[in-house]
Protein backbone atom coordinates (compact mmCIF):
# COMPACT_ATOMS: atom_id res chain seq x y z
CA UNK A 1 0.00 0.00 0.00
CA UNK A 2 3.19 2.56 -0.52
CA UNK A 3 1.69 5.40 -2.61
CA UNK A 4 5.05 7.31 -2.89
CA UNK A 5 4.83 11.07 -3.42
CA UNK A 6 2.18 11.28 -5.20
CA UNK A 7 -0.90 13.37 -4.83
CA UNK A 8 -2.79 12.99 -1.44
CA UNK A 9 -6.29 13.73 -2.70
CA UNK A 10 -5.48 10.24 -4.81
CA UNK A 11 -5.47 8.07 -1.48
CA UNK A 12 -7.67 5.29 -0.58
CA UNK A 13 -8.84 7.14 2.42
CA UNK A 14 -9.53 10.05 0.51
CA UNK A 15 -11.27 8.43 -2.58
CA UNK A 16 -13.46 6.49 -0.50
CA UNK A 17 -15.17 9.56 0.30
CA UNK A 18 -18.95 8.65 -1.45
CA UNK A 19 -22.37 11.12 -0.97
CA UNK A 20 -24.32 8.35 -1.49
CA UNK A 21 -23.08 6.16 1.54
CA UNK A 22 -23.19 9.62 3.73
CA UNK A 23 -26.69 10.51 2.80
CA UNK A 24 -27.58 6.64 3.10
CA UNK A 25 -26.21 6.68 6.88
CA UNK A 26 -27.58 10.03 7.35
CA UNK A 27 -31.32 9.19 6.48
CA UNK A 28 -31.16 5.74 8.45
CA UNK A 29 -29.90 6.68 11.37
CA UNK A 30 -32.37 9.89 11.20
CA UNK A 31 -35.52 8.00 10.78
CA UNK A 32 -34.65 5.36 13.49
CA UNK A 33 -33.73 8.02 16.10
CA UNK A 34 -37.14 9.89 14.71
CA UNK A 35 -38.92 6.22 15.35
CA UNK A 36 -37.48 6.10 18.71
CA UNK A 37 -38.91 9.49 19.57
CA UNK A 38 -42.15 8.71 18.67
CA UNK A 39 -42.59 5.45 20.63
CA UNK A 40 -40.92 7.00 23.82
CA UNK A 41 -43.35 10.15 23.65
CA UNK A 42 -46.52 8.29 22.65
CA UNK A 43 -46.30 5.65 25.44
CA UNK A 44 -47.64 3.18 22.97
CA UNK A 45 -46.14 0.04 23.60
CA UNK A 46 -45.79 -1.46 27.22
CA UNK A 47 -42.77 -0.94 29.18
CA UNK A 48 -40.74 -3.71 28.14
CA UNK A 49 -41.56 -3.78 24.38
CA UNK A 50 -40.80 -0.17 24.36
CA UNK A 51 -37.58 -1.10 25.58
CA UNK A 52 -36.98 -3.71 23.36
CA UNK A 53 -37.79 -1.21 20.52
CA UNK A 54 -35.61 1.67 21.45
CA UNK A 55 -32.46 -0.63 21.53
CA UNK A 56 -33.15 -2.26 18.40
CA UNK A 57 -32.97 1.55 17.23
CA UNK A 58 -30.10 2.49 18.53
CA UNK A 59 -28.67 -0.89 17.62
CA UNK A 60 -29.52 -0.44 13.80
CA UNK A 61 -28.48 3.21 13.57
CA UNK A 62 -25.09 2.60 14.83
CA UNK A 63 -24.71 -0.11 12.63
CA UNK A 64 -25.30 2.09 9.72
CA UNK A 65 -22.71 4.52 11.06
CA UNK A 66 -20.61 2.71 11.46
CA UNK A 67 -21.00 1.52 8.09
CA UNK A 68 -21.82 4.05 5.62
CA UNK A 69 -19.85 6.73 7.86
CA UNK A 70 -17.09 5.30 9.02
CA UNK A 71 -16.49 2.56 6.29
CA UNK A 72 -16.32 0.05 8.27
CA UNK A 73 -16.22 -3.14 6.14
CA UNK A 74 -13.77 -5.73 4.65
CA UNK A 75 -12.19 -4.20 1.82
CA UNK A 76 -8.33 -3.96 1.86
CA UNK A 77 -7.97 -0.85 3.18
CA UNK A 78 -10.18 -0.71 5.76
CA UNK A 79 -9.69 -3.81 7.29
CA UNK A 80 -7.40 -3.20 9.89
CA UNK A 81 -10.01 -0.63 11.18
CA UNK A 82 -12.49 -3.12 11.41
CA UNK A 83 -10.15 -5.79 13.32
CA UNK A 84 -9.51 -2.79 15.67
CA UNK A 85 -13.34 -1.93 16.03
CA UNK A 86 -14.30 -6.22 16.37
CA UNK A 87 -11.79 -5.99 19.34
CA UNK A 88 -12.66 -3.14 20.96
CA UNK A 89 -16.74 -3.95 20.66
CA UNK A 90 -15.98 -6.77 23.71
CA UNK A 91 -13.92 -4.41 26.16
CA UNK A 92 -16.70 -1.66 25.79
CA UNK A 93 -19.58 -4.28 26.25
CA UNK A 94 -17.41 -6.16 29.05
CA UNK A 95 -16.45 -2.15 30.70
CA UNK A 96 -20.08 -1.34 30.94
CA UNK A 97 -21.85 -4.85 31.48
CA UNK A 98 -19.74 -5.98 34.28
CA UNK A 99 -19.74 -3.05 36.21
CA UNK A 100 -23.22 -2.13 36.11
CA UNK A 101 -23.87 -6.03 36.96
CA UNK A 102 -21.80 -6.08 39.89
CA UNK A 103 -23.24 -2.70 41.08
CA UNK A 104 -27.09 -4.20 40.53
CA UNK A 105 -26.21 -7.48 42.78
CA UNK A 106 -24.38 -4.91 45.51
CA UNK A 107 -27.74 -2.48 45.69
CA UNK A 108 -29.62 -5.67 45.72
CA UNK A 109 -27.95 -6.97 48.62
CA UNK A 110 -27.23 -3.65 50.77
CA UNK A 111 -29.32 -0.56 49.92
CA UNK A 112 -31.85 -0.18 53.04
CA UNK A 113 -35.31 1.91 52.16
CA UNK A 114 -35.17 5.44 53.24
CA UNK A 115 -38.29 7.25 53.55
CA UNK A 116 -39.46 9.59 51.45
CA UNK A 117 -37.62 7.85 48.78
CA UNK A 118 -39.21 6.25 45.46
CA UNK A 119 -38.74 2.28 45.41
CA UNK A 120 -35.46 0.77 43.97
CA UNK A 121 -36.95 -0.62 40.87
CA UNK B 1 32.11 -14.41 13.70
CA UNK B 2 28.66 -13.92 13.15
CA UNK B 3 26.31 -11.16 12.33
CA UNK B 4 24.01 -12.09 15.16
CA UNK B 5 27.23 -12.28 17.87
CA UNK B 6 28.08 -8.39 17.11
CA UNK B 7 26.81 -6.33 19.52
CA UNK B 8 23.72 -3.44 18.73
CA UNK B 9 24.40 -0.37 18.91
CA UNK B 10 21.51 1.33 19.66
CA UNK B 11 22.47 5.08 17.71
CA UNK B 12 22.80 2.63 14.31
CA UNK B 13 20.41 0.23 13.96
CA UNK B 14 17.59 0.13 11.71
CA UNK B 15 14.52 -1.14 12.99
CA UNK B 16 13.00 -1.93 9.69
CA UNK B 17 14.23 -4.20 6.87
CA UNK B 18 16.59 -2.59 3.89
CA UNK B 19 14.04 -3.40 1.41
CA UNK B 20 11.31 -1.17 2.91
CA UNK B 21 8.98 0.76 0.92
CA UNK B 22 8.70 3.68 2.90
CA UNK B 23 5.87 4.75 5.21
CA UNK B 24 2.21 5.60 3.48
CA UNK B 25 1.58 8.53 6.03
CA UNK B 26 -1.57 8.84 5.79
CA UNK B 27 -2.22 5.47 6.42
CA UNK B 28 -0.11 5.09 9.66
CA UNK B 29 -1.87 8.52 10.26
CA UNK B 30 -5.60 7.46 9.88
CA UNK B 31 -5.09 4.35 11.11
CA UNK B 32 -3.19 5.76 14.73
CA UNK B 33 -5.76 8.07 14.77
CA UNK B 34 -8.81 5.50 14.78
CA UNK B 35 -6.73 3.58 17.61
CA UNK B 36 -7.34 7.00 19.48
CA UNK B 37 -10.78 7.30 18.38
CA UNK B 38 -11.31 3.58 20.07
CA UNK B 39 -9.27 4.70 23.17
CA UNK B 40 -12.11 7.76 23.08
CA UNK B 41 -14.79 4.80 23.19
CA UNK B 42 -13.67 3.13 26.39
CA UNK B 43 -13.96 6.67 27.68
CA UNK B 44 -17.32 6.76 26.99
CA UNK B 45 -17.52 3.20 27.56
CA UNK B 46 -16.64 3.92 31.70
CA UNK B 47 -18.61 7.03 31.96
CA UNK B 48 -21.70 5.16 30.49
CA UNK B 49 -21.26 2.32 33.50
CA UNK B 50 -21.23 5.30 35.61
CA UNK B 51 -24.59 6.51 34.67
CA UNK B 52 -25.50 2.90 34.24
CA UNK B 53 -24.58 1.92 37.90
CA UNK B 54 -26.32 5.60 39.07
CA UNK B 55 -29.79 5.95 37.08
CA UNK B 56 -31.48 3.83 39.82
CA UNK B 57 -34.33 5.59 41.29
CA UNK B 58 -32.73 5.52 44.78
CA UNK B 59 -29.96 7.44 42.96
CA UNK B 60 -31.97 10.28 42.02
CA UNK B 61 -32.56 10.43 46.02
CA UNK B 62 -35.80 12.52 47.00
CA UNK B 63 -34.70 15.01 44.01
CA UNK B 64 -36.10 15.10 40.11
CA UNK B 65 -35.31 12.03 38.04
CA UNK B 66 -34.56 12.55 34.26
CA UNK B 67 -38.62 11.28 33.41
CA UNK B 68 -39.23 14.99 35.05
CA UNK B 69 -36.88 17.35 32.95
CA UNK B 70 -36.10 15.01 29.45
CA UNK B 71 -37.53 17.14 26.36
CA UNK B 72 -37.52 13.79 24.27
CA UNK B 73 -38.65 16.74 21.11
CA UNK B 74 -36.47 19.48 22.34
CA UNK B 75 -33.45 16.79 22.22
CA UNK B 76 -34.33 15.00 19.40
CA UNK B 77 -33.98 18.60 17.39
CA UNK B 78 -30.38 18.57 18.63
CA UNK B 79 -29.54 15.06 17.61
CA UNK B 80 -30.63 16.03 13.78
CA UNK B 81 -28.40 19.36 13.97
CA UNK B 82 -25.58 16.95 14.97
CA UNK B 83 -26.27 14.31 12.36
CA UNK B 84 -26.84 17.06 9.65
CA UNK B 85 -23.14 18.53 10.84
CA UNK B 86 -21.81 14.85 10.27
CA UNK B 87 -23.31 14.67 6.82
CA UNK B 88 -22.34 18.51 6.25
CA UNK B 89 -18.87 17.01 6.87
CA UNK B 90 -19.23 14.49 4.61
CA UNK B 91 -19.95 16.34 2.18
CA UNK B 92 -16.38 17.97 2.87
CA UNK B 93 -14.94 14.91 2.10
CA UNK B 94 -16.49 14.02 -1.01
CA UNK B 95 -15.07 17.64 -2.25
CA UNK B 96 -12.05 16.93 -0.84
CA UNK B 97 -11.87 14.01 -3.41
CA UNK B 98 -12.24 15.97 -6.19
CA UNK B 99 -9.92 19.09 -5.13
CA UNK B 100 -12.62 21.11 -4.77
CA UNK B 101 -11.33 23.83 -2.29
CA UNK B 102 -14.12 26.19 -2.21
CA UNK B 103 -16.59 23.17 -1.11
CA UNK B 104 -14.59 21.63 1.26
CA UNK B 105 -14.57 25.36 2.98
CA UNK B 106 -17.98 25.48 2.39
CA UNK B 107 -18.80 22.17 3.53
CA UNK B 108 -16.83 22.53 6.94
CA UNK B 109 -18.55 25.99 7.17
CA UNK B 110 -21.93 24.04 7.39
CA UNK B 111 -20.82 21.80 9.61
CA UNK B 112 -19.52 23.95 11.68
CA UNK B 113 -22.74 26.06 11.76
CA UNK B 114 -24.76 22.85 12.40
CA UNK B 115 -22.24 22.25 15.50
CA UNK B 116 -22.91 25.58 17.10
CA UNK B 117 -26.45 25.03 17.12
CA UNK B 118 -25.61 21.64 18.53
CA UNK B 119 -23.86 23.10 21.37
CA UNK B 120 -26.20 26.12 21.69
CA UNK B 121 -29.55 23.64 21.92
CA UNK B 122 -27.23 21.82 24.62
CA UNK B 123 -26.24 24.75 26.68
CA UNK B 124 -29.86 25.96 26.54
CA UNK B 125 -31.14 23.06 27.92
CA UNK B 126 -28.39 22.88 30.75
CA UNK B 127 -29.76 26.57 31.43
CA UNK B 128 -33.43 25.55 31.53
CA UNK B 129 -32.53 22.25 34.14
CA UNK B 130 -30.63 24.92 36.28
CA UNK B 131 -33.12 27.28 36.35
CA UNK B 132 -35.26 23.89 37.42
CA UNK B 133 -32.50 22.94 40.04
CA UNK B 134 -31.65 20.49 38.78
CA UNK B 135 -28.05 20.90 39.34
CA UNK B 136 -25.24 18.05 39.39
CA UNK B 137 -25.28 18.67 43.12
CA UNK B 138 -28.82 17.51 43.99
CA UNK B 139 -27.68 13.67 43.81
CA UNK B 140 -25.31 10.81 42.47
CA UNK B 141 -27.87 9.98 39.61
CA UNK B 142 -27.84 13.92 37.92
CA UNK B 143 -23.87 13.76 38.56
CA UNK B 144 -23.92 11.14 36.31
CA UNK B 145 -26.03 12.48 33.91
CA UNK B 146 -24.30 16.25 33.63
CA UNK B 147 -20.89 13.97 33.39
CA UNK B 148 -22.02 12.06 30.66
CA UNK B 149 -24.14 14.67 28.64
CA UNK B 150 -21.24 17.15 29.24
CA UNK B 151 -18.51 15.29 28.64
CA UNK B 152 -19.81 15.02 25.28
CA UNK B 153 -20.89 18.12 24.50
CA UNK B 154 -16.83 19.21 25.49
CA UNK B 155 -15.60 16.66 22.77
CA UNK B 156 -18.33 18.40 20.14
CA UNK B 157 -16.78 21.93 21.17
CA UNK B 158 -13.02 20.40 20.74
CA UNK B 159 -14.45 19.43 16.85
CA UNK B 160 -15.07 23.13 16.45
CA UNK B 161 -12.14 24.48 17.51
CA UNK B 162 -10.45 21.53 15.25
CA UNK B 163 -12.60 22.63 12.50
CA UNK B 164 -11.76 26.34 12.61
CA UNK B 165 -8.02 25.33 12.65
CA UNK B 166 -8.44 23.42 9.31
CA UNK B 167 -10.23 26.34 7.99
CA UNK B 168 -7.18 28.10 8.64
CA UNK B 169 -4.42 25.32 7.29
CA UNK B 170 -6.67 24.85 4.32
CA UNK B 171 -6.42 28.75 3.00
CA UNK B 172 -2.13 28.48 3.98
CA UNK B 173 -0.93 25.32 3.09
CA UNK B 174 -3.93 23.89 0.59
CA UNK B 175 -4.39 20.32 0.65
CA UNK B 176 -1.05 18.92 1.49
CA UNK B 177 -0.35 15.70 2.76
CA UNK B 178 -0.32 16.80 6.22
CA UNK B 179 -3.42 19.20 5.66
CA UNK B 180 -5.29 16.33 4.35
CA UNK B 181 -4.56 13.62 6.83
CA UNK B 182 -5.84 15.80 9.42
CA UNK B 183 -9.05 16.19 7.79
CA UNK B 184 -9.39 12.45 7.47
CA UNK B 185 -8.57 12.27 11.01
CA UNK B 186 -11.21 15.02 12.18
CA UNK B 187 -13.45 13.09 9.99
CA UNK B 188 -13.39 9.85 12.05
CA UNK B 189 -13.58 12.02 15.38
CA UNK B 190 -16.81 13.89 14.19
CA UNK B 191 -18.70 10.74 12.85
CA UNK B 192 -17.61 8.98 15.71
CA UNK B 193 -19.41 11.70 18.20
CA UNK B 194 -22.38 11.02 16.42
CA UNK B 195 -22.46 7.63 16.90
CA UNK B 196 -21.91 8.06 20.78
CA UNK B 197 -24.55 10.24 20.74
CA UNK B 198 -26.90 7.92 19.51
CA UNK B 199 -25.99 5.57 22.39
CA UNK B 200 -26.86 9.31 24.76
CA UNK B 201 -29.82 9.70 22.72
CA UNK B 202 -31.55 6.35 23.56
CA UNK B 203 -30.14 5.05 26.36
CA UNK B 204 -29.52 8.30 28.83
CA UNK B 205 -32.24 10.78 27.44
CA UNK B 206 -35.33 8.57 26.02
CA UNK B 207 -34.92 5.65 28.41
CA UNK B 208 -34.69 8.41 31.18
CA UNK B 209 -37.36 9.87 30.12
CA UNK B 210 -39.49 6.56 30.29
CA UNK B 211 -38.04 5.75 34.43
Amino acid sequence: MSHGHSDPLHHPEVQMASKRNYLTGFIVASLLMFAATILVSGHVLPPFALLLAIIGCAGLAIIAQVYFLLHIDISEHNIWNTVALVMFIPLFVITIGLTWWMFSQLYLRTMPMIPGMPGMH
Amino acid sequence: MHAHDKVVDPKQVVLWSDDYEGHDVISTRTFGFWMYVLSDGMLFATIFAAYGVLSYSHSYYTGPTPAQFVAPWYTFIQTMALFLSVLAYGFAMTALKQGNKTGVINAIIASMVLGVIFLGLDIHDVLRMISMGVIPEVSGGLSAFYALTQVHAAHIFVGLLWMLVMLYQILRQGFSEDVVGRLLSLRMFWQFQAVMWVFIYVFVYLWGYLS
